[in-house]
C-alpha cells in the first residue's frame, strides 16, 4: 500500500510546487542586461560553475532557465549573468575602491567563509521584496532573489548591478548572523522613517576611508562603529564600485544603473545618511 | 474520531522527506543555443565600435542606433559619446525622437530610460531642455507598490526624475538654475531634492557662493546634503579621506552608535559551516 501512495502523494506535492512556481514575466530584459549579456555571450563553462558556487538548485529554477540556460529574458540566466559581472567586473583598484572582487565574491558565493555560514540561492516570485536571506536549522541558508531584480516592467532594480547589488545586501545578512548582530526588527533593519531615513527599512553608514580595509577583509569588525557595515551600506559600496571602478568593458547603461541605486539608496536609507555620493552628476 | 496512529504519522514525514530529498536533487543548468567562445573577461568580448553619426540622423532607426551604441559604449569611450552628442545639438529630429522614445521606455525599462536622460542632459538642444524640464514636472505618485520598505513607483519616477535635474543643471542656465533650485526646495522626493542639490554644487565649482544660494532653499532637515562627500572617478585615496576626515568634524551627529549584539541563543548548524570552498572560476 505505502508503495502505491509513495508515488501518488510526491508527485502531488511536487506538482504543487510546480504549479505554484513561476509567476514572474520572463519575456524581456533591461538594456543594462543586454548590454552586459553581448558582453560574455553563452559561456557554458561559466554558468555550470556559478549553479554550484551559489548552490542553485534545479527544482528551484525549474521554468526559470535552468534548461535554457542562455536565454536572457529568463530569471536563471539573469542570475548567472549578475555573478559574473560580479565576478570579473570590478577594476580592484587598491587606491580607489571600497573593496574587492574577494569580498563581494565572499559575501555572494556558497561556502561557510569569514562572511557568513553556507547558503544557497532560490528564486521568489514575492512582489513585495527584492530579496531576503533566511535561516535554516538544518541544511545552508537561504538567499532568495525575487521578480522586482529581473522583470523590467515591475521594477528599477531589474538590471544586473542591482541584482547583484542584492547579492551584497541578502549576503550581508548572513554576516549579522554569524557575527551575532541585531540589526534592528524590521525585516533585519531599524523601523523606519527615523533620523534621514525615510523608508520604513533602514541603517546605519558606518563611514570608512578608502584603504580602510584591505582587499579580502571586508568582514572584519572590532565590534564598534568604527568598524563595521551594514547590508545597505555594503550594497552602495560594491554599487560605487561597479559605477565608478570597473573593468574596462562595463557597459555605459550598467554603470549608469549601479550608480543611481547607490544614490537613491544613499540619499534614503541611512539614519545617519546621506552616505557617499557615487560619481559626477555631469548627464554622461 | 480516532487519533491517527504512530506509524502513520512517521510514514507521512517520511515521504515529506523522501519528496524533498527528491526534489533537493540538482541536475547541471542546460542550454538550447549552442555556446558562444569563452569571453576575455579582462577586455570583454565587443571590439569598440565607432560611433552613429547621430547629428545627421534623419530616421528613428538611426536615433535608436545611437542610444544602443552609447549605451554599450565603455568608458574609455566617454569623450566620444559626449562629442557625438554636442555636435547633434542642432539636430531637432534627434532632440524630439529621443523625447519620444524616453516617453515610450519609462514604464517598461529603466535602465534604457536612464541612458535616454543622460543623452538629453548632454545635448544641449532647445528641444531636449524642455523634454527634461516636463519630465520632471511629471506628477509624483503618492501611493505605489511598497517593496522593501519603499514605495516602487516613486523610487523609479524619482530615480528617473534625478537623472533629468542631472541634464537641466548641466545647461547653466538662468532658467535651468532656477528649475534646480524649485527642485532642491520643493520636489517631494529626497532622491530628487538630493540630487539636484550635487548637480547645482558640481555645476558652480562646488563654490561658496553655490553653498550660499542652496542654503537659503533647501530643507532645514536636509542641511546636511549640502556638505556630503562625493567618491568621483579618479580621486585620490587621500583626497577622499581627508574630505571624510572634515565632515566627519564637522557633523559629529553622524556617528552612528555602538553595534547591537543579538540577544539570542547559539543556534546549532548541522554540519554546514565548515568552508567547504569552491572552484576558482573559470577565465
Amino acid at each position: 500500500m505505502f508503495r502505491i501512495k509513495f508515488p501518488i502523494i510526491c508527485l502531488l506535492l511536487i506538482s504543487f510546487r510546480i504549479v505554484t512556481a513561476q509567476n514572474c514575466a520572463q519575456t524581456s530584459a533591461s538594456q543594462a542586461d543586454i548590454d552586459l549579456w553581448n558582453q560574455h555571450g553563452c559561456w557554458q563553462t561559466f554558468y555550470l560553475w556559478e549553479y554550484q558556487a551559489y548552490d542553485m538548485r534545479s527544482s528551484d529554477w525549474n521554468n526559470r532557465g535552468w534548461n535554457d540556460a542562455c536565454n536572457r529574458n529568463m530569471e536563471y540566466p539573469k542570475h548567472w549573468s549578475a555573478a559574473y559581472l560580479l565576478t570579473y567586473g570590478l577594476a580592484d583598484d587598491n587606491a580607489h575602491s571600497f573593496h574587492g572582487t574577494a569580498d563581494y565574491r565572499g559575501t555572494a558565493e556558497r561556502p561557510g567563509n569569514n562572511y557568513h555560514d553556507s547558503i544557497f540561492h532560490s528564486p521568489s516570485d514575492d512582489l513585495t521584496i527584492f530579496g531576503s536571506w533566511t535561516y535554516h536549522t538544518f541544511g545552508s541558508n537561504e538567499v532568495k532573489t525575487s521578480c522586482p531584480l529581473y522583470n523590467p516592467n515591475v521594477a528599477p532594480n531589474a538590471n544586473p548591478a542591482s541584482r547583484a547589488g542584492d547579492f551584497m545586501h541578502e549576503g550581508w545578512h548572513g554576516w549579522m548572523d554569524k557575527y551575532n548582530y541585531n540589526n534592528g526588527s524590521c525585516s533585519g533593519h531599524r523601523c523606519g522613517p527615523t533620523g534621514n531615513c525615510s523608508v520604513s527599512n533602514c541603517d546605519y553608514f558606518y563611514f570608512h576611508g578608502i584603504g580602510a580595509y584591505a582587499f579580502g577583509a571586508m568582514y572584519q569588525t572590532n565590534g564598534t562603529a568604527s568598524r563595521f557595515h551594514s547590508p545597505n551600506q555594503v550594497q552602495v559600496e560594491f554599487l560605487c564600485d561597479v559605477a565608478d571602478y570597473p573593468k574596462s568593458w562595463m557597459p555605459a547603461s550598467v554603470r549608469a544603473a549601479a550608480r543611481v541605486d547607490a544614490n537613491q539608496r544613499a540619499s534614503q536609507r541611512f539614519i545617519n545618511g546621506p552616505g557617499y555620493s557615487c560619481g559626477n552628476p555631469r548627464p554622461w | 474520531m480516532r487519533p491517527p496512529r504512530l506509524s502513520a504519522l512517521f510514514s507521512f514525514a517520511l515521504v515529506v522527506v523522501a519528496c524533498g530529498l527528491l526534489q533537493a536533487q540538482v541536475t547541471p543548468p542546460k542550454s538550447t543555443t549552442p555556446p558562444d567562445p569563452k569571453p576575455d573577461v579582462d577586455k570583454g568580448r565587443l571590439p569598440l565600435r565607432p560611433a552613429p553619426n547621430l547629428a545627421a540622423a534623419t530616421t528613428l532607426d538611426a536615433v535608436d542606433a545611437f542610444v544602443n551604441w552609447a549605451s554599450a559604449s565603455t568608458m574609455q569611450q566617454s569623450d566620444e559619446v559626449r562629442r557625438t552628442i554636442a555636435a547633434a545639438s542642432k539636430n531637432a529630429f534627434a532632440a524630439k525622437a529621443l523625447c519620444d522614445e524616453l516617453a515610450r521606455s519609462q514604464k517598461v525599462d529603466h535602465s534604457r530610460s536612464v541612458i535616454l536622460l543622460s543623452i538629453l542632459g548632454e545635448l544641449h538642444a532647445p528641444g531636449s531642455t524642455a523634454c527634461l524640464v516636463n519630465f520632471l514636472h511629471q506628477p509624483f505618485p503618492q501611493k505605489g507598490t511598497v517593496i522593501d520598505g519603499e514605495i516602487v513607483e516613486q523610487t523609479a519616477l524619482g530615480t528617473l526624475q534625478a537623472k533629468a535635474v542631472d541634464g537641466i543643471a548641466f545647461q547653466h542656465t538662468p532658467e535651468g538654475d532656477k528649475e534646480v533650485l524649485n527642485a532642491v526646495a520643493q520636489h517631494p522626493s529626497r532622491i530628487v531634492r538630493a540630487e539636484a542639490i550635487d548637480a547645482y554644487l558640481w555645476n558652480h565649482g562646488d563654490s561658496a557662493d553655490a553653498r550660499a544660494t542652496l542654503s537659503k532653499v533647501v530643507k532645514p532637515d536636509e542641511k546636511i546634503f549640502l556638505s556630503r562627500i562625493r567618491r568621483v572617478q579618479g580621486q585620490s585615496a587621500a583626497d577622499f579621506n581627508r574630505q571624510l576626515d572634515v565632515y566627519m568634524k564637522a557633523h559629529p551627529e553622524v556617528a552612528p552608535p555602538a553595534p547591537e549584539p543579538a540577544k539570542k541563543e547559539t543556534r546549532p548548524k548541522q554540519g554546514v559551516n565548515k568552508d567547504t570552498g569552491t572552484p576558482a572560476p573559470p577565465r
